[in-house]
């Protein structure tokens, strides 16, 4: 009981990790039908801002938990700044072109931006310091660490906050409406280019917000990290409705749990099958999704 | 009549082209030119780079000393083979045509085996710093040299501590599959058996893995006596390591040669402390070492990596053997390879008939953020 406890701690922790990638994709799909392949790598931008940035807070005598909030802001920041670049640069001159032209801009993308962090950081990978990220207390026999449960609670309040954005604010129903109908919103007077650069700029955020989580998880950045999470989140994404917010969520945490079950009771060289077994099989049975069904009320 | 014309003119072009790049070289001002091929980019790329660099270190000792007499000067190319054996063959192919007459490379054991047979044909010599698979040398190639040590010398000697030295009884293994780090861990369990270690379980993970929660979790309800981790890459061992303490996991760790790198601690930290790793003896106080040392650090301001020392060492053993031969003929440069028995800056090298040459695998503990060695396993003592 212990031992499937704490397999379901590691799960919710990866899984929420994944829901916050995944949400940048979904986002990004529903307002203009585009899989950001890039996206994986706002991710690693996100991860080396933050290791950066709190590298150099903390040498200036800065409280931990003071330079971690000021850090995950600012490169929420830029990783917004940078996604909006990459779409006025690489996507937006496409957009009247075929969904393919664009899908193809997007590897493009994905490979120029990690040649970038290769070339500009480069290709070992970068300690995250330790101060903030170590300790946690025993339950019993699991044992939790406070990076788990900060993990959980920024997942949980950006959550929240997105869902605000998206379903309580003028920017949100701008957003919501480009995603029904581009032309349409438009001639009601919504600045369309602005609202797909602000769903990329969010989208972007949240996966910089999960790049630090994951570099203090973990302990350490990678230029080449975008990539696996960037798959696994897409597939996240897909398995929950792509283009639906709460799907992105569900769709997170059944990857990170099913990852990690698979990987406890079978072989950790299953996991990563396990995982796409299970997106195959839902696409089979139910090519929507799991909240596939109310895909054109709620997506963004 | 135009397209005769425009004809006429690609030809003539062409024709320039080979013109410029035809010219024989006059005798005595030709340009040795040895290659490189490690992993550049990707995950392996850190210890990719230090092989670059530690040949590279080779080749400007030997330009500064003033060359090898009949060349005019030495040059080296880089390879990227990205660990991926398509790669490497495709880079050794490259190299043929820069006309290179011996490579130092590559790094995975997986990589190094393709491309020294592409190698081959043309005769080229390759020294290898980094690969330990002993499929390496066992397959008889005439030019295939290497400078580090071999997996089924490795595997015995860790488990000759694990027994003789902490005792053990119980060890769990974890690989992530790639040729040499599952050949390791399957030596190991191997080895282990023998030695009467009870080995609870051996898992996988993959490689690219960042999160090992799940099989750490099995790790700790096992309990066993020591886990030994064996991954391809410093950066992930560094991660498992760090992952394991925090979840509690107090048994004792150990890694292997790849997992061997200044960056482990770098990452890990106080996680990593009193772990052990089992690596070629490499005397950090001999002067040849310090000598290199701080040339390297001068060049690229990072400290050697693991593997950079045996790759300068494989350059300059090379280097030293066309000196003596006078040509860079493959059959006579061989032969001088094999009379060769010289200091390194990692460790006393003299080549064996199926080139391979020695292992010296020590025992080191992690104490203080540094590698200090802590038993021997040639002579079964503790330093």
């Amino acid at each position: 009981m212990d031992f499937f406890l704490q397999q379901l701690i590691n799960g919710i922790t990866l899984g929420g990790v994944y829901a916050l990638i995944a949400l940048g994709y979904t986002m990004v799909y529903g307002i203009i039908q585009l899989i950001n392949f890039a996206h994986g790598e706002f991710f690693a931008a996100g991860g080396y801002m933050g290791v950066i940035l709190i590298s150099y807070l903390s040498s200036q005598g800065l409280h931990p938990y003071a330079c971690l909030v000021i850090s995950l802001v600012l490169s929420m920041g830029y990783c917004a700044l940078l996604a909006m670049a990459v779409e006025q640069l690489a996507y937006k001159p496409l957009r009247q072109a075929s969904r393919l032209a664009a899908l193809l801009s997007a590897l493009g993308m994905s490979i120029f931006l990690q040649n970038g962090l290769m070339l500009t950081q480069g290709v070992y990978d970068r300690a995250y310091p330790t101060e903030i990220t170590s300790g946690g207390f025993e339950v019993g026999a699991l044992s939790i660490s406070y990076m788990q449960i900060l993990i959980v609670a920024v997942t949980a309040s950006l959550l929240v906050g997105l869902n605000i954005l998206v379903f309580k604010t003028r920017i949100g129903r701008a957003m919501r409406a480009t995603a029904q109908d581009k032309v349409m919103s438009a001639l009601v007077g919504i600045n369309s280019n602005r609202i797909i650069a602000l769903t990329f700029a969010v989208g972007a955020g949240l996966a910089a917000a999960a790049g630090i989580m994951v570099g203090l998880y973990y302990g350490s950045v990678n230029y080449t990290m975008g990539f696996v999470p960037g798959i696994k989140a897409f597939a996240a994404a897909v398995l929950g409705g792509i283009g639906n917010i709460t799907g992105a969520l569900v769709g997170g945490l059944i990857i990170g749990m099913v990852e990690i079950f698979a990987a406890g009771y079978i072989s950790g060289e299953y996991k990563d099958v396990f995982a796409f077994v299970i997106l195959i099989g839902v696409l089979y049975f139910k090519p929507t999704g799991i909240m596939g069904e109310n895909v054109d009320d709620t997506r963004v | 009549m135009k397209r005769l014309l425009v004809l006429a003119v690609a030809l003539l072009a062409l024709g320039m082209l080979f013109a410029g790049c035809g010219g024989e070289e006059k005798k005595g001002e030709q340009v040795l030119k040895i290659g490189t091929m490690s992993p550049l980019t990707g995950p392996y790329a850190a210890d990719g780079n230090d092989i670059r660099q530690g040949a590279e270190i080779a080749v400007e000792v030997f330009n500064e000393a003033g060359g090898i007499p009949g060349f005019s000067k030495i040059e080296m190319v880089s390879e990227d083979t990205a660990c991926d054996p398509k790669q490497a063959v495709a880079a050794a192919n490259k190299l043929i045509n820069e006309k290179v007459s011996a490579v130092v490379g590559a790094y995975c054991s997986s990589s190094t085996i393709p491309a020294s047979e592409t190698l081959a044909e043309e005769s080229i010599i390759m020294l290898t710093p980094a690969s330990t698979s002993p499929k390496v040398t066992e397959r008889g190639l005439k030019y295939m040299f290497r400078t580090c040590g071999r997996d089924d010398h490795q595997a015995p000697a860790a488990v000759k501590f694990m027994k003789d030295v902490e005792h053990v009884k119980t060890i769990f293994i974890v690989d992530d599959k790639t040729t040499y780090s599952q050949g390791l861990a399957e030596g190991v369990a191997a080895a282990a058996e023998a030695a009467g270690i009870k080995v609870l379980e051996h898992d996988h993970v993959n490689q690219g893995d960042k999160d090992y929660s799940a099989v750490l979790t099995k790790v700790k309800a096992a309990h066993p006596d020591l886990f030994y981790i064996s991954l391809q890459n410093s950066a992930t061992g560094a991660l498992m390591v760090i992952q394991a303490r925090r979840m509690g996991i107090d048994a004792i760790l150990m890694g292997q040669d790849a997992v061997y790198h200044p960056k482990l601690m770098e990452i890990a930290k106080a996680d990593a402390e009193g772990m052990y790793c089992t690596f070629g003896a490499i005397d950090k106080d001999a002067p040849k070492f310090k000598e290199f040392q701080t040339k390297y650090t001068a060049k690229t301001g990072n400290a050697p990596g693991a593997y950079s020392a045996y790759s300068f060492d494989s350059a300059t053993a090379y280097l030293m053997a066309v000196k003596a031969a006078g040509t860079t003929d493959p059959a006579k440069v061989r032969d001088e390879l094999l009379k060769l028995d010289f200091t390194g800056a990692s460790k006393q090298i003299s080549y064996q008939e199926n080139g391979d040459s020695g292992s010296n695998y020590t025992v080191y503990k992690i104490q203080g953020g540094k590698f200090v060695p802590y038993w021997n396993s040639l002579t079964g003592e503790k330093y």
